[in-house]
């Protein structure tokens, strides 16, 4: 066989070796979604030590974490590694935060979900229209073997995430939450954890004694009633829908707010209409990751606040009209 | 690893140089090395957890509103009616995880409410902000979202950390926001993708 002959064959058996061995891969890897459930159980039921560090916009910030779930019971401990020793204790629902300095707590109720990683996508998500998602590859996070798996939407309209799996258990090491053009908006990651060892009492419980700190609790939820609104989007971003109308009271104030909340199965927008009144912010602001966008519409104040793109929440706020 | 290396000080002169030449014009280069920074000074205890010390000078600000005298004296876990409301601001546990977790939020610059409501939507410019406070209302809109998408079962990942971490807000007085120059508002701007 000729030279070029021999090194085509060469390269076709190659080519064909290499197919093989990547269709082995790929048939080997699980659903996404299989691990998008698997997460989702694992954040329920996972008990974790460690130090988390959150990063957003080039500072760090450090917290060292212990979770313990037993029999679906939540408890948890937070402490910040700087300031002043403030701790947060959780007992199920029951959360306080400890000020040992000024001898005080806060009482606040929390539901069941987690305090790092609540809310995270599930696999009931609809991601056939405006989300791709995939493992992309295996990766390493506080020195356990991971699965990258990444959440892209097809259009700047909504954020994309990154979450990395511990592949024995499925928690979630470290999240990412992705803007358009690719960059890291803010992320969580375990600098170290202990996973489903056991956790003593000891670590849960306050450092300090409050026997003698003064307590203070949280403010009454505002009041809230269903409502048919006659307010809507005239250019809703596509795939969001509407999945909540109500009225409500702000605390301080008497009068309602119209609240409709659209969602796109993943990312959500509230949307506020009001009164017009003295004083009302106008315009673009962001909280992390989250941005609103206020505006005067005819005599109303609306204002869309969401987990999605500055763009987004300002398409939505200027296209709001009464039908 | 070239950037981990630069941080820790270990990479050579040449390729250090090539390293700040590209960073120079990569913002993404750029956005990992403070990464990289930020991580290395968080493991070794050097950072200073923003909001902290923010956050207890609100409740310290909140609790000092009550005469302390008024408070009531609880012993250990206090019954029901022995715990107190803080008053002014959701002031509460979340505050303090809000504390932790810190934030920054601009606004735009316009906050006022125009004299004479149009019928169209008003003109605002987007092209720039400057950090302000964000006003009450606002506030009560970030706890009210994050809470009644939770409540529809509504999956954002975020929704946790913004509920948490709106009240930092309230800490994070710009008093002369209004006096900052327009140049300066150039990091503040949001995300515009």
């Amino acid at each position: 066989m000729p030279l070029p002959q021999r090194q085509s064959a060469a390269a076709l058996i190659l080519l064909s070796g290499l197919l093989f061995a990547a269709g082995s891969v790929l048939a080997d890897s699980p659903d996404p979604a299989d691990w998008l459930n698997r997460m989702g159980a694992a954040v329920q039921s996972t008990s974790y030590e460690g130090t988390v560090i959150r990063i957003r916009g080039g500072e760090a910030e450090a917290l060292k974490v212990a979770h313990k779930v037993s029999e679906g019971f939540v408890q948890e401990k937070v402490v910040a590694q700087e300031g002043n020793g403030l701790e947060i204790i959780r007992n199920g629902n029951k959360v306080h935060c400890i000020l040992p300095d000024r001898k005080s707590v806060l009482v606040e109720e929390w539901d069941d979900q987690s305090t790092l990683f609540s809310a995270l996508p599930s696999s009931e998500i609809r991601f056939g229209n405006e989300y791709d998602v995939a493992i992309v590859r295996e990766d390493r996070v506080a020195g356990r073997e991971t699965q990258l798996l990444a959440i892209r939407p097809h259009d700047g309209y909504r954020y994309g995430y990154r979450i990395w799996l511990d592949t024995e258990t499925a928690f979630p090491l470290q999240t990412q939450l992705i803007a358009d053009d690719g960059t890291a908006v803010e992320q969580v990651k375990f600098a170290e954890i202990r996973l489903n060892q056991e956790i003593h009492a000891s670590a849960l419980e306050p450092s300090y004694s409050t026997e003698d700190y003064r307590w203070f609790n949280q403010p009454a939820r505002h009041v809230t009633r269903s409502v048919e609104t006659e307010w809507a989007s005239a250019d809703l971003p596509v795939g969001f829908r509407a999945i909540s109308m109500h009225e409500e009271k702000m605390p301080g104030s008497e009068a309602f707010v119209t609240h409709i909340l659209y969602s796109d199965g993943l990312a959500n927008v509230s949307v506020f209409v009001a009164e017009l009144a003295a004083g009302q912010s106008q315009g673009p602001s962001s909280v992390g990751g989250s941005n609103s966008y206020s505006a005067v519409i005819g005599d109303h104040h609306v204002t869309a606040v969401g987990e999605v793109p500055a763009m987004t929440v300002e398409q939505i706020a200027t296209t709001m009209r009464a039908r | 690893m070239q950037i981990s290396a630069f941080v820790d000080g270990e990479l050579p002169d040449n390729e250090a140089d090539l390293l700040l030449r590209r960073m120079g014009q990569d913002a993404e280069h750029r956005h990992r090395v403070a990464e990289y920074l930020a991580i290395g000074r968080a493991l070794r205890g050097e950072i200073s957890v923003a909001g902290v010390d923010r956050i207890h000078e609100r409740v310290s600000a909140a609790i000092d509103d009550k005469p302390l005298e008024e408070a009531a004296e609880i012993t250990g876990v206090p019954p029901a009616k022995a715990i107190r409301p803080l008053a002014g601001l959701a002031i509460a546990a979340t505050v303090a995880v809000v504390a932790i977790f810190g934030l920054q939020q601009t606004i735009g610059v316009d906050g006022a409410t125009p004299a004479t409501p149009d019928a169209t939507v008003a003109e605002f410019d987007s092209g720039y902000t400057v950090p302000r406070p964000i006003n009450d209302q606002l506030r009560q809109y970030y706890l009210s979202h994050g809470e009644t998408a939770k409540e529809n079962g509504a999956n954002g990942m975020n929704s946790r950390f913004v509920t948490l971490r709106w009240s930092e807000e309230a800490l994070q007085e710009s008093a002369d926001a209004d006096e900052t120059p327009r140049a300066n508002g150039v990091d503040a701007k949001p995300t515009q993708p």
